[in-house]
């Protein structure tokens, strides 16, 4: 009997120790500040990725539908960007859709909850009326703020411009980086 | 009918007890030893409710921690070796600028040459190069060669942002904006933008690239 209660007292003990040294390596682990930060950055280039979308995007088949565009846009953003696109007149007009090609993040402070973002986006622009799609590439680089319900917005998007006093031509640098 | 209650209760009371410890003689008396196993089955006819009771939670907790120990060490593992926790593009700092860089000054010495010979181009494109990229680079120089050299074209890219999309251990995927600036001959130059997704593999403590794709 005095046997049987040992062993049982030591197996619960063990069974105790065990779950606590994995509750412990839990802890840890929730706590490691480079796997934090890793979560963070794929959160940032999730959320930018979206947030480039629907800014390179807008539906302006009738005026209504334009304004819904706009809405969207100061939706993803936040800041000064926010304030700008919240002065866009909506009207009808060409409309256009932006895909994300790639895109990256560059820089992460999870502090300030700032990031910087490269982002590919290929976007195709329909003429009011029955006009021809057009197919465009363009380069940007945004600037994404963390807000207050823990999203990732974009504070500021400018294209990357091509250092150089001459036009691009987009067939040649094409051919000769393939 | 109510007086019968009590002894009704006491009797099946008294039942189960009296069958508890009849099983559990024998039982007791192979586990204890051989000479303290009647005063042993005797303690336990007294309070066998209570020790099975005790014995049953004892078992219970044991298992919940078990359990519950097991469950913390997942959710710690997938925690660990999660897609974020993999990647190590941006929270190992250190290989993030070595693979950007290495990447980001490669591409610019392959797309770069000038009318007097592709010769360096082509010998940085046997260092640097690997794989697909490596074919695809063969194949484009053999198709351009001659004219470059006819129209004396001069090419000279640099890259203007480089960021690591991903990085696990030794592989990575980048995306690489160029300018490249190109002169034909006495004409002015143009300079043209290029994006690029690079796939390197480092090999012999070196990266490579093995895959370019136009974006």
């Amino acid at each position: 009997m005095r046997r049987a209660r040992i062993l049982a007292g030591t197996g619960l003990a063990l069974a105790l120790g065990f779950c606590g040294t994995s509750a412990w390596t839990y802890a840890q682990a929730r706590a490691d500040d480079g796997l934090a930060y890793g979560r963070e950055r794929d959160a940032a280039l999730a959320d930018g990725r979206r947030a480039l979308a629907v800014l390179t995007t807008i539906d302006a088949s009738t005026r209504q539908r334009a304004a819904g565009s706009v809405r969207d846009w100061r939706g993803v953003s936040t800041g000064p960007l926010r304030e700008e696109l919240g002065a866009t007149a909506a009207r009808a007009g060409a409309s256009a859709r932006g895909t994300v090609t790639e895109a990256a993040v560059t820089a992460l402070d999870t502090r300030s909850g700032t990031a910087k973002l490269i982002a590919t986006v290929r976007v195709e622009t329909t003429p009011a009326g029955t006009g021809k799609p057009a197919v465009d590439r363009k380069r940007l680089e945004a600037v994404l703020a963390r807000t207050g319900e823990d999203v990732w917005k974009v504070k500021a998007l400018s294209a990357v411009p091509v250092q150089g006093e001459a036009v691009p031509v987009q067939g040649e640098s094409e051919e000769s980086a393939r | 009918m109510r007086p019968t209650w009590p002894t009704r209760g006491a009797g099946t009371e008294q039942e189960p007890a009296d069958e508890d410890a009849g099983a559990q003689g024998p039982e007791e008396g192979h586990d204890a030893g051989p000479g303290d196993g009647l005063a042993d089955s005797g303690a336990e006819h007294g309070r066998s409710p209570g020790a099975r009771l005790r014995r049953a939670v004892a078992a219970g907790a044991a298992t919940v921690l078990v359990l519950g120990g097991c469950g913390f060490l997942r959710a710690a593992h997938e925690l660990r070796s999660d897609e974020s926790a993999r990647n190590r593009a941006l929270t190992d700092t250190e290989a993030t600028s070595r693979v950007a860089g290495d990447v980001g000054s490669a591409l610019a010495r392959i797309f770069s040459y000038t009318p007097d010979g592709t010769a360096a181009a082509e010998r940085s494109a046997r260092t640097a190069l690997d794989g697909k990229a490596a074919r695809q680079y063969t194949a484009l120089f053999d198709r351009v060669r001659q004219d470059l050299t006819a129209q004396r074209v001069t090419l000279s890219t640099r890259a203007v942002r480089t960021g690591v999309v991903e990085l696990d251990g030794d592989r990575a995927r980048l995306l690489v904006f160029l300018d490249q600036t190109s002169r034909r001959g006495d004409d002015a130059a143009t300079t043209a933008a290029a994006q690029l997704t690079v796939t390197a593999r480092l090999e012999d403590d070196r990266w490579r690239i093995v895959d370019i794709k136009a974006r």
